[in-house]
């Protein structure tokens, strides 16, 4: 039982668990369909009245108990494996919050996917700011919850270079599905460089206009720039339009000023428009004034 | 037999709707918890088919995220609540523990009738969380905290409904337990009693044992909601894991409840339709206590990757894999209950055979999931949703639909269309795999649950279940209308059709109101097909 | 078939009955257990707080009630109906006395501004907001099951004086005897863990 990376971990223990199972199913089907057809009432009108064994009672006690604790062993050996991390890994925090992930590098960088070298293990260091959250990597068999105050962790070893899915696995909300991000897998050589560049750029590149920090902030896991609805209102033409809010149980109508816009975005629970869900979280204390200006800029912007 | 008005023509002094709802016979309030069943049943699968339309493509296609968010809610807390766990006892239990035992009644008649009241009255209080408030509850069956506390929407609601339908379950549970032991018939000892009995009152002791904890967990969601205690909340000090473990602690054992009984179902059609005896009646009744004790300490496998220390994990998938173990013990006993019988597949036996593959199937992809390696890839993927579906509805639910033949002629004194049945029974069957079996793969592959948007990689399998949910559905409709049908337009049943040897047919079909016209004396164990006597053992 | 009055059935329905009530305290003895053990400081400096003579008195006034539970019970199964009407009543009276004192207790924690989710409370230590946090809804649940038995007792002294319950009829009033001393079983164990945590 010498396991080489976490993939390869819970295959084994899985193709073992499964061949087994699909053994046992097959012989249970199989005997009952062969009881049902050889001792049907047209071919065996005269029952037999068994009323039992103990030997077979005692047999299929113990083969199904050795076969569980075989069963139970193998497993837990895998998931020994997988809760130790190698000493040299590559150590990364990973925050989960209502419907993102940002991820610190221990040379203080953020990004917003995992980007890490190939042929070195990783070990993530997993946190929540509110609710749960579970991160999860089904390329690399992974999983480990985020609890807020609490810090989890899990290790995987990427190997290949490439782009792998990274889901949320724990309800947490309405954008639950929307909290996806990728895990990027560089060569060594590509991952050296790129933590050097710019070590404490926090926010990326602006991808076809939209600066990056909108899609790190996660503001667009719920708003769309282009009218489609989501989770909240668009941004599109959202500047100095007319808007129904609902302040306090009572609806009313407001124009979304700069001023509306800036509240909006740092205490989204003051007015909530009419017909979305009160699920925003307040952003007081995570944006700075500059931030702030510039994502309400952008959004005037977007006016029609 | 001497004819004896049935209990449907002895309405007491009341008439009517009242005669139902008022009415403290087990039978008529057996009859009446079917019928609330269905109901809500067919609620709870609205849902769920309007969650598979909406899954059959990516994107938008029919609700909001937040709408389907509050389907896979209420269907999860209709299904559990309102259909599963009350369901065999409730309905089939009530009406044919008494008769099973020779007795004219439950322990407790008025207690009987005030547990469907309560059962009634958090079936509403379910529903109407959907319209009233600040929308419907959004958090999953299980009410994680601190989600739970933070959203805006009806949980308070949906949690107090749960709260009293956890109520209305101890009440049946303390009645199922004394009547167990205070009113069995003359002759009638512990050994002697039907396997169904012994299922139910191995669950009746798992719901007054467990629901307590369920009912002092929702409070407390309730209490942090309304006063903010913070006994979740990190931010004062608590934990959310801990409500994990409370939650658990109840709903571990509370998937017992949905299966003891449908075993107990399964246990009592096997030697009907193959006219012997069942093997092993004593490792059967003995692995449905087992079940119910072992099953109180695997709550943790549910947790395995929440944060818990690595060696309660470990303990508790050890005894997760115990568990497993008198669940064999069954199955085993079943099919070898069918060895030198002289069978013949109806209807129920049908079903039967098929609970046996389905709840085999899905407990031993309960093995996959109780094992630690494995289970943090599958854990929160659609491979818990096709284990649960197949433990539940293949399981509870096919047995449910195999007692509800195999008793319906005892019930309505009318017997169905055996043909409309098997073809209900195609339907559902083929269904049934084309709906849940691909999940396992979607699963695998890594689909989280809970998803209302997924990556186009999932499309092709998702599709395939969406349809596989309308042939299943086509089945179901099939099945209740021809028992429904039946109700009517049945020919006559007679007092034993299938050469049964329980109590329950030694009377007239349907039943009088005080069950026997002389009260049953037993001298010989449940399930006596002595035609040749050689006994081995 | 005719049904006679089973009273062993009665008994084993109330006996199973009061065992899902000590599983419903159960878990919140069960959350107090793991707060205490890891804020067993904050806990000692929190029960500080609160008035033990309050508790004390409480604790006699409740197992005086019990007593005279007993012994109501005891008068109607030799048949004295009116010794057995007054012991009831005396319950009834001890158990209002009860509620009195807590609620004095209550509002004087309120008056403070000491109650869940206050500022003041959210002001101090974690394991203080916790013992606060069981303080309230222990004794407040409790103090439910005090009022839900006291309907009882009041329930049972109405058929007492109408004559259903008399001395050949008693399983009700000797079940609501059982709840009764169930209640106060819980609070002998509520006020050690909140009032004299050394
Ligand atoms: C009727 C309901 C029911 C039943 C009977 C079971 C039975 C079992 N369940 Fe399941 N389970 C659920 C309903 C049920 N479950 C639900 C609803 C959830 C999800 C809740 C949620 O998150 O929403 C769940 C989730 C769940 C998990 C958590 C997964 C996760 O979220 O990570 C696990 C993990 O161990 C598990 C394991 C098992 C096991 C080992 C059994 C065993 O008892 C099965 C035993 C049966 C067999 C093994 C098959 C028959 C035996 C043989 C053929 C003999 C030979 C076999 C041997 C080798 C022993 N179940
Ligand atoms: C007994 C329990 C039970 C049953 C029977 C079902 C039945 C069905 N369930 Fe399930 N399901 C759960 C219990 C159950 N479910 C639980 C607990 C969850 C977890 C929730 C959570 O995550 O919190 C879940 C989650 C769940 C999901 C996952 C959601 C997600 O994670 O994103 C899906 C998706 O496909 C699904 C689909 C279905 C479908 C299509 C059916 C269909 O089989 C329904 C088909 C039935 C019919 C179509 C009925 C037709 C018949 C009639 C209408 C009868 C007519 C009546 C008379 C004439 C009287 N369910
Ligand atoms: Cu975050 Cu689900
Ligand atoms: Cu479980």
């Amino acid at each position: 039982m010498n396991f080489q990376s976490s993939t390869q971990a819970v295959d084994s223990v899985f193709i073992f668990i499964v061949a087994i199972s699909v053994a046992l199913l097959t012989g249970i089907v199989a005997t009952m369909v062969y009881f049902v057809v050889r001792y049907s009432r047209e071919r065996n009108p005269d029952p037999e009245n068994i009323e039992g064994n103990l030997l077979l009672e005692i047999v299929w006690v113990v083969i199904p108990l050795i076969i569980v604790l075989a069963m139970f062993f193998y497993g837990w050996r895998g998931f020994r494996f997988m809760r130790t991390a190698p000493a040299n890994a590559l150590l990364v925090k990973a925050y989960a919050s209502m419907w993102r992930w940002d991820f610190e590098y221990d040379n203080g960088r953020k990004t917003d996917r995992l980007i890490v070298p190939s042929g070195r293990p990783v070990k993530l260091v997993i946190t929540s700011r509110d609710v749960l959250h579970s991160l999860f990597i089904p390329a690399f068999r992974v999983k480990e919850d985020a609890v807020p105050g609490m810090l989890t962790h899990l290790w995987f070893l990427p190997d290949g270079t490439g782009d792998y899915d990274l889901f949320c696995s724990e309800y947490c909300g309405t954008g639950h599905s929307e909290m996806i991000t990728k895990v990027q897998v560089m060569t060594a050589e590509d991952f050296r460089k790129w933590r050097l560049e710019a070590p404490h750029e926090k926010t990326g590149e602006d991808v076809d206009g939209v600066p990056a920090l909108l899609r790190k902030k996660g503001c667009l896991a719920c708003h769309s720039i282009d009218g489609t609805r989501k989770i909240g209102p668009t941004f599109k033409g959202l500047f100095m339009s007319r808007v129904i809010v609902v302040t306090g149980g009572k609806e009313h109508e407001v124009t979304a000023n700069e001023q509306y816009l800036r509240r909006s975005v740092m205490e989204p629970e003051a007015d909530i428009v009419k017909g979305f869900p009160p699920v925003m979280p307040r952003e007081k204390d995570n944006l700075t004034e500059e931030e702030l200006s510039s994502i309400v800029g952008f959004i005037k912007g977007l006016r029609e | 037999m001497p004819e004896q008005p049935d209990f449907y023509t002895t309405t007491g002094n009341k008439s009517g709707l009242w005669s139902w709802i008022f009415s403290t016979d087990h039978k008529r309030i057996g009859v009446l918890y079917l019928f609330s069943l269905l109901v809500f049943f067919s609620i709870g699968a609205a849902f769920g088919l309007l969650m598979r339309l909406e899954l059959i493509a990516p994107g938008k296609t029919i609700v909001e995220a937040a709408t389907y968010n509050a389907f896979f809610t209420l269907h999860g807390v209709i299904m559990i609540f309102l259909f599963i766990i009350p369901g065999i006892p409730v309905s089939l239990g009530n009406f044919f523990l008494p008769l099973q035992i020779g007795a004219g009644d439950l322990a407790f008649p008025r207690i009987n009738l005030l547990s469907w009241w309560l059962y009634m009255a958090g079936g509403l209080m379910a529903l109407m969380s959907l319209f009233l408030g600040s929308g419907p509850p959004d958090t999953g069956w299980t009410f994680y905290a601190p989600y739970s506390i933070r959203t805006g929407t009806n949980v308070t609601m949906a949690v107090s409904a749960a709260f009293v339908l956890g109520f209305s379950s101890i009440l049946t549970g303390l009645n199922f337990v004394t009547t167990i032991h205070r009113m069995r018939a003359p002759g009638m000892t512990w050994f002697r009693m039907p396997l169904f009995v012994w299922s139910l009152y191995a669950t009746a002791w798992v719901q007054i044992l467990a629901t307590p904890i369920l009912g002092i967990t929702l409070l407390l969601v309730v209490t942090e909601r309304l006063f903010g205690v913070g006994f979740f909340d990190p931010a004062k000090g608590g934990d959310p894991i801990l409500y994990q473990h409370l939650f658990w602690i109840y709903s571990h054992p509370a998937v017992y409840i949905m299966v003891l009984p449908a075993m107990g179902v399964i246990t009592e059609i096997i030697p009907v339709f193959s006219r012997r005896t069942i093997f092993g009646y004593k490792a059967i009744a003995f692995s449905s206590m087992a079940i119910a004790s072992v099953g109180y300490f695997v709550w943790g496998h549910h947790m395995f990757t929440s944060g818990m220390s690595d060696t309660s994990r470990a303990v508790f998938s050890f005894l997760t894999f115990i568990v497993a173990i008198p669940s064999g013990v069954k199955v085993f006993n079943w099919v070898a209950s069918l060895y030198k019988g002289s069978i013949r597949v109806d209807a129920p036996l049908l079903f039967s055979l098929s609970f046996i593959f389905l709840f085999s199937l899905g407990g031993l992809t309960g093995l996959i999931m109780g094992s630690l390696a494995t289970n943090v890839h599958i854990h929160g993927t659609h491979f818990i949703v096709a284990h649960f579906h197949y433990v539940m509805f293949g399981g509870a639910g096919f047995a449910f639909i195999a007692g509800l033949h195999y008793w319906f002629p005892k019930m309505t004194g009318r017997m169905y269309s055996e043909r409309r049945a098997k073809t209900g029974w195609a339907f559902l069957f083929t269904g049934f795999q084309l709906l849940y079996f691909p999940l396992f793969i979607l699963g695998w592959q890594g689909m989280p649950r809970r998803y209302y948007d997924y990556l186009p990689d999932f499309h092709p399998l998702n599709a395939a279940s969406t349809v596989g949910s309308w042939i299943l559905a086509a089945g179901l409709i099939i099945i209740f209308f021809n028992l429904l049908r039946s109700i009517r337009n049945g020919g006559q049943a007679g007092p034993n059709p299938w050469g049964g040897t329980t109590l329950e047919w030694r009377t007239s079909s349907p039943p009088p109101a005080e069950n026997f016209e002389v009260a049953p004396v037993v001298t010989e164990g449940p399930y006596a097909y002595h035609h040749k006597k050689d006994r081995i053992l | 078939m005719s049904r006679g009055q089973d009273t062993a059935g009665s008994r084993i329905g109330m006996w199973l009955f009061l065992f899902t009530e000590i599983l419903l305290f159960g878990g919140l003895f069960m959350l107090y257990s793991v707060f205490r053990s890891k804020y067993a400081v904050e806990f000692h400096r929190a029960a500080e707080d609160l008035s033990r003579t309050a508790g004390t008195i409480n604790t006699l006034v409740l197992l005086t009630s019990s007593l005279s539970m007993a012994l109501a019970v005891a008068a109607i199964r030799r048949g004295k109906k009116n010794g057995s009407l007054i012991f009831q009543g005396l319950t009834i009276l001890l158990g209002c006395v009860f509620l009195v004192i807590k609620y004095m207790e209550w509002s004087a924690k309120i008056g403070q501004g000491i109650y869940p989710d206050s500022p003041a409370l959210l002001g101090l230590s974690h394991g203080e907001i916790l013992f606060y946090g069981l303080y309230f809804v222990m004794t407040g649940l409790h103090g439910l099951h005090v009022v839900i038995g006291l309907w009882a007792l009041i329930f049972m002294l109405a058929s007492t004086l109408r004559g259903t319950i008399s001395g050949a009829r008693f399983v009700r009033l000797e079940n609501s005897g059982l709840y009764w001393h169930f209640v106060d079983t819980v609070w002998v164990y509520l006020f050690p863990l909140f009032y004299l945590i050394t």
